[in-house]
């Protein structure tokens, strides 16, 4: 019995996980209570040092230093200043009057409004219940297809996903090791195509479908001429050149990531308080929504750390490598076998979970077969995007359903998202023929954020290394300049 | 019965106060690190005090809104199970995986994690950044956040009991997604005329 438990402590302790998830308890303390449980049963059973929890305090005050997460407050707290001071309608009214009088006009401006939200805020949730709460009704008044209107508001939600300054890549990166700047500059190519070939679904749509996706009567048109361009200029403007200074100091690198959010964050809020929608309400709800939102990402962070530190301490992760190593085909082989549980996962699990249970799992093998560890993290934060879009648990499709009128059914929601996941699976697969997609362009050489030593103390052990921090200036003292960003000892996350 | 109820309702009004008091905390610190960001540009000054002060900031947000997280239901789940259950079962579920789950990891923490503190504090730990930061305060945070995840944790437990004997509301417990009933609000007040929160 013992050797049996001794050989198959690893798979047990994931399906155990599993079944702890399912249950519907957080995720974060499922996390940890997976990982405590089978912590001390492998103390028992001689596997891992007593030690070893004891060693907790220590990981979250590592995590605590994390300069990379750091990122996210900012680009939350940003990302809901705009979106309290009502951006989003003030957007989609705007380009609604703009191109609604185009076939598919309607369509389009979700689409674009959608991926302006999305690089403004890494939130889904706000992005589909704003333009399901504006859009939809107009687009149902004037007759377009339910399913079209359903699915392209859903799908355009979930651009906030990939489209820079999305959250998921910033947590990605963090995992994967590498830089958000990298990842960022990675994922601007596969977002905007996809977002075109959400414009070209609309288009074809309404080419050889015109009845679905009707143009809007002239007299729909409420502002004309000069109120127009003055709608133009202080709705559309203002939130554009936002984003444009803070990604184009992030990709220039002339700031970090985090320094970018910061200033993002200050000028929402002078944007905010120029259209005089700066109440203290606006303020505390964004505060209040930011600090929760980071309580809970970096819980399941801190629980994924026990979980993990278990889990490697019973050698879970050789169990892991030796399943995927061993794959037909190579690293295309790995890919694909990766990318469909990926995809089956993302049924039931959302984003935050996949990224941070499973990448940690598979970047070390990815890393082994010599696959780009930033094109990895592009192509698995597009299939991830499908996590928001799946009947019948999928986020996105959930909100709609709560803010949509009664007349659309729900399996309207469900058929109207399957064009867009087939879009979002085409695009995986482009990635994967093609992936100087999310390769092109410089990297981050010397903003590698910090090389961290591990230097073990006497008495300690591996699993509980002391962690010094090295800033890669400090680096060139040592070894020359830091040319590649990688001093030597660099840690694998 | 009552007087448990009462402490659920003393610790969830501590929980409640620090959770909107680090909110603001959110502000200060995008002011700072917007600040450290134009100094580091105009003036080449940057010092790491400014760059440390960012996390510890930060840290203090995310440590001491657990239990206020807790109390706000706003920890992710899976529910694709859970939301289908009878709502007598879903309390039960909760009511165990709290005392199993959440309680013994926020002590476990808490007891290796005071020694911790005791420690960086006895010895007046420093960064070893040149002109960094003290370091006990920080650590401190580690104790003092789990301890109020804790305290949620048992306010939870008190709440779901009584709920379980008919003295207390369940449909308060098992409640999801307020962040989006709160956008839908938003959106709609501001749709409604201009009033509103404009």
């Amino acid at each position: 019995m013992t050797a049996w438990l001794i050989e198959y402590i690893g798979p047990l302790m994931f399906a155990g996980l599993v079944l702890f998830l399912l249950i519907g308890y957080p995720v974060a303390f499922a996390l940890a209570a997976i990982g405590l449980l089978f912590g001390v049963i492998g103390i028992q059973l001689g596997l891992l040092h007593p030690e070893l929890l004891q060693a907790l305090p220590q990981r979250i005050f590592g995590i605590m230093q994390n300069d990379t997460l750091l990122a996210i407050p900012f680009f939350t707290f940003m990302g809901l200043v705009l979106e309290r001071s009502g951006m989003a309608e003030d957007l989609l009214d705007t380009l609604g009057q703009l191109f609604g009088t185009l076939r598919g006009g309607l369509a389009y401006s979700v689409v674009f409004v959608g991926a302006l939200l999305a690089a403004t805020t890494g939130v889904v949730a706000a992005s589909v219940i704003a333009m399901g709460l504006i859009s939809l009704p107009i687009m149902l008044r004037y007759g377009y297809d339910k399913r079209l209107a359903t699915g392209v508001i859903a799908a355009s939600g979930t651009l906030a996903q990939i489209i820079p300054p999305s959250l998921v890549l910033i947590v990605m990166a963090d995992q994967l090791g590498k830089s958000i700047g990298d990842l960022y500059r990675g994922a601007l190519v596969p977002g905007l195509m996809l977002m075109a070939m959400y414009a070209a679904y609309v288009m074809l749509v309404s080419i050889f479908k015109p009845s679905a996706a009707p143009a809007l009567p002239a007299s729909a048109r409420t502002l004309h001429g000069k109120a127009l361009f003055r709608r133009v200029l202080f709705s559309l403007i203002p939130p554009v050149v936002l984003i444009f200074l803070v990604l184009g100091t992030i990709f220039l690198g002339v700031a970090t990531p985090t320094e970018g959010g910061a200033m993002g964050a200050c000028g929402a809020l002078v944007l905010a308080a120029l259209r005089r929608r700066l109440s203290l309400k606006v303020l505390r709800q964004s505060m209040d929504t930011t600090a929760k939102l980071s309580c809970f990402i970096m819980f399941i962070l801190i629980g994924s750390t026990v979980f993990g530190l278990v889990f490697r301490g019973v050698n879970g992760d050789l169990w892991v490598e030796h399943l995927l190593t061993g794959l037909p085909g190579g690293a295309i082989g790995f890919l694909i076998v990766v990318n469909v549980m990926v995809f089956l996962l993302a049924f039931f699990l959302d984003y935050f979970e996949l990224a941070f249970i499973i990448v940690p799992l598979l970047a070390p093998v990815a890393e082994k077969l010599g696959i780009d560890l930033v094109w990895f993290g592009v192509l698995l934060s597009v299939n991830m995007q499908t996590s928001f879009l799946h009947p019948p648990f999928g986020f996105a499709l959930f909100y709609l359903r709560s803010v949509a009128p009664k007349s659309v059914k729900t399996s309207d929601i469900y058929r109207g998202a399957v064009p867009f996941l087939c879009i979002q699976l085409f695009m995986v697969g482009l990635l994967i023929a093609f992936p100087q997609l999310a390769t092109v362009g410089p990297r981050d050489l010397d903003a590698a954020p910090t090389v961290r030593l591990d230097v073990p103390v006497s008495n300690d052990f591996e699993s509980a290394p002391t962690v010094f921090e090295v800033r890669p200036q400090d680096l060139d003292n040592y070894w020359g300049p830091a040319t590649t960003g990688e001093g030597p000892n660099r840690e694998k996350p | 019965m009552q007087s448990l109820l009462r402490l659920s309702g003393l610790i969830d009004t501590v929980n409640r106060k620090v959770g909107v008091g680090v909110g603001w905390l959110i502000l200060v610190m995008t002011i700072v690190s917007a600040l450290n960001a134009t100094s580091r540009k105009l003036f080449s000054a940057s010092s790491n005090a400014f760059l440390e002060i960012q996390w510890y900031l930060f840290a203090a947000v995310f440590l001491l809104a657990a239990g206020y997280t807790l109390l706000s239901n706003e920890h992710v789940r899976v529910d694709i199970v859970n939301t289908r259950l009878p709502s007598r079962l879903r309390l039960w579920v909760e009511l165990l995986c709290t005392a199993l789950f959440l309680l013994p990891f926020a002590l476990l923490v808490l007891y290796y994690g005071w020694p911790y503190f005791m420690l960086s504090f006895s010895s007046s730990e420093w960064s070893l950044n040149a002109g960094g930061l003290i370091l006990w305060p920080v650590k401190l945070l580690i104790p003092a956040g789990f301890l109020l995840l804790f305290l949620q944790g048992v306010s939870q437990l008190i709440k779901l009991a009584a709920a379980l004997s008919g003295r207390l509301e369940a449909g308060p417990l098992l409640d999801r997604h307020s962040v989006q009933e709160d956008e839908v609000a938003a959106v709609l007040s501001r749709q409604s005329g201009d009033g509103g929160d404009r």
